[in-house]
């Protein structure tokens, strides 16, 4: 038995190893076809000018990392730009640079889309006050292309019973995303065909 | 006033032993020296003296002008049999807190008298926290009014 | 480990965008509380009364916004009448229909009642109740709750009660208990000398004060059903701040010998005292953890009021906050993991929040003299005594920061409000 769980242990270990340099890998080298898996936070989007009028501080946790990443990988971009000039230009860099031009827009898009669904489902959650507790819901959902919501699943429920019912009242509540209507075909299967919604309880007295 | 005496030397001693608990005995009769107003015999003593300290905000010390004031009334405390000190505080801040603060206050002019050669045995300490308001306002004035102790003399 | 597994092959073959919610709405749930229907041959105003009540309890402290009866498209009274569209329509999230099946001889109302998810269009909770027609109100506090309970998942609080201390004048203070709506409002105890710090007993049964009555703060305990009164004579020169044991056979409460304030705990069978803190300092308002083996006090030892924790056994202390040069009369909440207090910033008093986990303390009130903060039961709504002008009031906040509200108005000034378990 022993011996099952340390080579499973192993296994999982030289797993981990390589989807971390797999990740490292895809996030330096982008590729035009390929989409990244986005992760859209709320610090990313919520607007900066809205200062609560407490002493709290509010963790950003890792996701900032993620943010931070977008950034370099785009002050890079901006950079390699100016530095065409000293250099010579060569076509597969041109290349490079206009499919990272794309990716980006692309990105924007995403993240736009995002922004407004997300506001739309925290303008009807009725978040319960859940005090100390730290909650995580995520709830699968599925969409036409004409944004309406065909289906929804809790994927990982709280396991607090007001929590999980609280998210799905909110989510009761939409029948439609139109935001993706303006979106390309392929993105819109790619991202927001399926997507999750993460509904989070920090803990904190909000 | 002997079991004042008595009262005190129990304070000191159960200030300093370990002992968590407190005996039955001691209990009664450290109850029965303090047992408030009763112990305020005979009429109270006019002076036409300011008979008001006053103190900053959470403070609990003796400023020149204050340690004047006492020094002024020590004639009249000398001739008195009891000494009364009522210790008070502003509305700001909690009340409970308060009350220790209003005790704390009343103590340091209690001290300040017994340095000066007044006995112990004669003065008596409340303190009312912020109950007893002289101004009943929420602006500094009041608040510096209200910050106080007062000396009755019996 | 397995799972772990799965995690890394679900991310990185689905790889699904993700879009986290943190923030949620500003709105309150609504609810619709429709009048209740009766069995033909019965009075027709107990329906309705029966309705209000329930809406007025709900309403009570703002955590819930209300569908005007003008509003409703129909008036259900069961489930066969009962249509999810006329209610989605309105934006309703709750209903409440109910109907008065009976009443016998000896005056008792079978009261049944449903409450219905609109946006998930199920049916969840169901009752029937039996009570006396001139209960009407006792009734519908029982319905409250359960209501409440089913939609926040938190204890109903609608058979609380409230003591408090109204000033009426320079020399009359009386100690008061009321229903937490304010109604049937007792007076316990008159006096011409000022009383403080009241605190029920965890079986709801007693009441532990300070009366300054023999010229002095001394604490009584006085019993709500005889009336009676007893000194708990636990000696010193001021005793104060009596707060009960969350089982009840002891208080915390502050001796100060030869003036020195330390806290204790007086063991109220057979009359110990245990000293818990011995500092030069001030030492004051105690309040027990919810597990009994803390205990939270303001102690001025730094220079400055703060807020400290004792193990009862151990007698280790820890301090609890260090920002700011005021926080006071600390409170834990009814999970033990968080604290209220009042906290003194730029001159302003106001209830403050702390989870004892985080050095953060998030300020609740805006207004500038608060004290007292007390909890309801179940730890969503906060009360405390403010100012306006020299007269004190009452003002609440539900912890979400919603609703923010003020108990009506009395005859003087009232203060150090007591939530009863």
């Amino acid at each position: 038995m022993n011996k099952i769980l340390i080579s499973l242990n192993t296994f999982a270990l030289i797993l981990l190893f390589l989807s971390f340099t797999f990740s490292i890998f895809s996030i330096t080298t982008l590729k035009v076809d390929e989409i990244q898996p986005i992760k859209v936070n709320f610090f990313e989007l919520i607007d900066i000018a809205e200062p609560p009028n407490r002493v709290s501080v509010v963790k950003p946790k890792e996701n900032i990392n993620e943010a931070d990443l977008i950034k370099t990988q785009e002050s890079n971009g901006v950079k390699n730009a100016s530095g065409l000039e000293k250099y010579k230009i060569n076509k597969p860099d041109i290349k490079k640079e206009l499919s990272k031009i794309k990716l980006s827009k692309e990105r924007e898009a995403i993240i736009k889309i995002s922004a407004i669904i997300q506001d739309k489902i925290s303008s009807v959650w009725i978040k319960p006050n859940s005090l100390s507790k730290i909650l995580v819901a995520k709830v699968l959902i599925n969409l036409a292309p004409s944004g309406e919501v065909l289906n929804f699943e809790m994927v990982e429920p709280s396991k607090n019973i007001v929590f999980d019912e609280s998210v799905l009242i909110a989510i009761n509540k939409m029948s439609f995303f139109e935001e993706v209507l303006g979106l390309e075909r392929k993105l819109f299967e790619s991202n927001f065909r399926n997507f999750k919604l993460v509904f989070k309880s920090s803990g904190e007295i909000e | 006033m002997e079991p004042f005496g008595i009262f005190i030397l129990a304070a000191i001693c159960q200030f300093y032993s370990c002992a968590q608990n407190v005996s039955d005995s001691v209990e009664r009769m450290q109850y029965a020296s303090v047992a408030g107003e009763e112990y305020l015999e005979g009429e109270k003593i006019e002076t036409n003296l300011d008979d008001k300290v006053y103190f900053d905000f959470d403070k609990s010390t003796l400023d020149a002008s204050d340690k004047n004031l006492l020094e002024d009334y020590l004639p009249a405390i000398r001739k008195a049999k009891i000494v009364r000190l009522e210790g008070h505080c502003d509305e700001r801040g909690t009340r409970e807190y308060n009350l220790a603060l209003g005790e704390r206050r009343a103590l340091e002019v209690r001290d300040f008298l017994i340095i000066k050669g007044i006995s112990g045995k004669k003065i008596r300490v409340v303190s009312f926290g912020e109950e007893r308001p002289i101004k009943n306002a929420s602006n500094e004035k009041a608040w510096a009014e209200n910050r106080r102790v007062e000396i009755s003399l019996y | 480990m397995r799972s772990f597994i799965l995690i890394l092959l679900s991310s990185n073959m689905f790889s699904l965008l993700e879009i986290e919610i943190i923030k949620g709405s500003d709105n309150l749930s609504k609810v619709a509380f429709v009048p209740f229907g009766i069995e033909e041959n019965l009075d027709e105003n107990y329906g309705l009364q029966i309705s209000t009540q329930i809406e007025k309890n709900m309403l009570l402290f703002g955590e819930f916004e209300n569908l005007d009866k003008a509003e409703m498209l129909s008036f259900p009274s069961s489930e066969e009448d009962f249509y999810y569209r006329d209610w989605k329509i309105m934006g309703v999230d709750y209903s409440v229909i109910g109907k008065i099946n009976s009443i016998n001889m000896l005056g008792n109302l079978n009261i049944s009642y449903s409450l219905f998810n609109i946006n998930r269009r199920i049916k969840i909770l169901e009752g029937e109740i039996i009570g006396r027609e001139n209960n009407i109100e006792g009734i519908a506090k029982i319905i409250s709750n359960r209501i409440y309970e089913k939609i926040t998942g938190l204890k109903g609080i609608f058979d609380t009660k409230l003591a408090y201390i109204v000033n009426s004048d320079a020399e009359t203070f009386q100690m008061c208990i009321s229903d937490i709506d304010g109604k049937n409002e007792q007076i316990l105890f008159t006096s011409a000398a000022p009383i403080m710090s009241p605190d029920w007993s965890p079986d709801r049964k007693k009441i532990a004060y300070v009366s300054f009555e023999n010229g002095l703060a001394e604490i009584f305990i006085q019993d709500l059903a005889s009336g009676e009164r007893e000194s708990i004579q636990a000696l010193g020169m001021t005793n104060s701040a009596p707060v009960w044991s969350p089982d009840g056979k002891s208080l915390a409460l502050v001796v100060s010998f030869s003036g020195n304030p330390d806290i204790f705990s007086y063991s109220i069978n057979n009359k110990r005292l245990v000293r818990l803190t011995n500092h030069y300092g001030i030492d004051t308002e105690p309040s027990w953890s919810p597990d009994s083996k803390k205990i939270i006090f303001t102690s001025d030892r730094s220079g400055s009021p703060q807020l400290y924790e004792i193990n009862t056994q151990s007698k280790r202390k820890k301090r609890l906050t260090r920002d700011g040069n005021y926080n006071a009369r600390g409170r834990y909440f009814p999970d033990g993991k968080s604290i209220f207090f009042v906290h003194g910033n730029d001159g302003n008093f106001q209830i403050a929040t702390k989870k004892l986990s985080s050095r953060f303390i998030e300020t609740l009130t805006s207004t500038s003299l608060d004290e007292s903060p007390t909890i309801s039961p179940n730890g969503n709504i906060i009360i405390y005594a403010t100012k306006d002008g020299s007269k004190g009031y009452l003002g609440g906040i539900t912890l979400d920061g919603k609703s923010r509200f003020s108990l009506p108005v009395k005859n003087g000034s009232v203060r150090e409000p007591a939530w009863s378990p």
